[in-house]
């Protein structure tokens, strides 16, 4: 798994550097010529988008039949795909903590003032977001080749975000008593609370993911 | 090395039927026109594939159960395969450092230079001779005990392929416990390298024979209308209608030779061999 893992950060020191310049560059000019960026979407964007930089070294590894290959050498199916979620973790944290110096700066630039903890306690959750695109990329990635799992993204997104308007729809019409209930049950959670809940549910859809990754592969002919 | 024993492997239009065997400390080569099943069965024998029937033992065990470790002792190259386009030969070297616990960085980088194969450009802008060269090379410096090539020499030169084939002669003369399965459709590769040699045509195994037998055994009758009533049938492999006549494969050159003086038997040749028993009919 070693010899996977310093593929994919070799990958990513070739491919994925230019992106993260794009990603710092575009993050900082939006927050320097529009006052209206908040530093928090400078950490979410560049969080989230370097995250999902795993999806494409499952691409490269894809590229002229390349999978067939990898499968020779000393690794298994499975340590292949504990790789891949490993990196994922890995990238995400690194991501993560390149959005948080950029997003203190410009936070800096503009002379906002907000707390250290809830700077950092409001930054975790995208952490937690990367990682739910992440569970939901990486099946996707493993089953379909790039052009299908584009689209299979897509309507991925698409169905996530139906279900979660029809929710909100829906809850209009729910009880006046269960919504108090629910609403009480996170106001007394806290904001570190609901960043627990956060953590722990992006870590179940990661699991989640991981098992169908497993399957996926297990099944996979090259 | 490997056994593969009665593999069946269902396509849509396509179904491969095959039975062969590396022996250690041989060179066995696999030919056949493309789409015979040549790669189909290096997949197969490296577990990349499930199968319909049969089994397979690489090295003793299932293909798709071996250990990294028992994978580390296999050297693979595959015709239509190899590390991503996005890597260059500098990042390779500390994957397959990683990877394989013999991995001779020194031999490799030496050997990279002598093919002039460049350590800071993209695979993907490599030339396919390039390509083929780094394949082989990655394969047959980490002490691999058993190599499967599928198409090494796809794309190489004359000279390349020469220098190539002579890397495998060298691995072999390292380790007389060492086997190498290969795949070629350039004939007179596999004429000065293998032991023995099998012949795949539209997914079954239609010959096996010793290299020495068909270089040495086998001719190539070249009869007319009259001759070919004469001559004896018995040893006859395949025939082939021809202008002139017949042209017959024989696995017994000297009797026609000595029986038959007035009739051309030439000596046979690995692609003499493939034409006719792919192309030509059998008694």
């Amino acid at each position: 798994m070693k010899g996977l893992l310093i593929k994919d950060i070799r990958l990513m020191k070739s491919q994925g550097v230019l992106l993260l310049a794009i990603l710092i560059l575009a993050a900082l000019f939006l927050g320097v010529v529009s006052s209206d960026v908040e530093p928090f979407f400078v950490v979410a964007y560049i969080t989230i988008f370097l995250s999902i930089f795993v999806a494409s070294t499952i691409s490269y590894d894809e590229y002229d039949n390349g999978y067939l290959f990898l499968m020779t050498l000393p690794t298994t199916r499975k340590k292949y795909i504990n790789e891949k979620y490993i990196f994922g973790i890995l990238i995400s944290i690194f991501a993560w903590c390149v959005g948080m110096t950029a997003g203190t700066a410009l936070m800096i630039a503009q002379s906002a003032k907000t707390g250290a903890g809830e700077w950092i306690g409001a930054n975790l959750i995208y952490i937690c977001i990367a990682w739910v695109f992440m569970s939901i990329m990486m099946p996707l990635r493993f089953k379909f080749d790039s052009e299908k799992a584009r689209y299979a993204n897509i309507i991925m997104f698409a169905l996530i975000a139906a279900v979660a308007y029809g929710i909100s729809r829906l809850s209009q019409y729910a009880p006046e008593n269960i919504l108090r209930n629910v609403s009480g049950f996170f106001n007394s959670l806290g904001n570190n609370g609901i960043l627990a809940l956060c953590a722990v549910a992006a870590a179940a859809a990661l699991l989640i993911s991981y098992i169908c990754s497993q399957r996926i592969m297990a099944k996979k002919e090259f | 090395m490997l056994e593969i024993n009665g593999l069946v492997k269902k396509y849509k239009d396509f179904t491969l039927n095959c039975s062969m065997k590396v022996e250690r400390g041989c060179i066995t080569g696999l030919v056949g026109e493309n789409g015979a099943g040549k790669s189909t069965t290096f997949k197969a024998a490296l577990g990349l594939i499930n199968y319909d029937d049969g089994n397979i033992r690489l090295m003793g065990k299932v293909p798709s159960k071996l250990t990294e470790s028992e994978k580390q002792k296999i050297g693979v190259t595959l015709a239509e395969s190899g590390f991503s386009g996005y890597l260059k030969v500098k990042d390779i070297v500390p994957v397959m450092a990683a990877m394989y616990p013999d991995f001779d960085k020194e031999r490799f980088m030496s050997l990279c230079h002598k093919f002039s194969i460049p350590k800071d450009k993209y695979i993907k802008e490599f030339s396919t001779g390039m390509k083929a060269k780094l394949k082989v090379l990655v394969a047959i410096t980490h002490g691999a005990e058993f190599l499967l090539l599928d198409e090494p020499t796809t794309g190489l030169d004359v000279m390349a392929r020469e220098g190539i084939l002579n890397l495998f002669r060298v691995y072999m003369e390292e380790d007389e416990n060492r086997s190498i399965l290969i795949s070629s459709h350039i004939s007179t590769d596999l004429e000065g390298l293998c032991d023995d040699i099998y012949l795949i045509h539209e997914g079954r195994i239609i010959l096996h024979e010793e290299m020495d037998t068909l270089l040495n055994g086998y001719g190539l009758i070249k009869a007319d209308d009259v001759q070919y009533g004469k001559i004896d049938k018995e040893h006859i492999l395949s025939v082939r209608r021809t202008p002139y006549g017949y042209d017959c494969l024989t696995d017994q050159r000297q009797y026609y030779r000595e029986n038959y003086p007035d009739v051309v038997v030439e000596n046979g040749s690995l692609d003499e061999v493939i034409t006719m028993m792919t192309g030509g009919k059998s008694l």
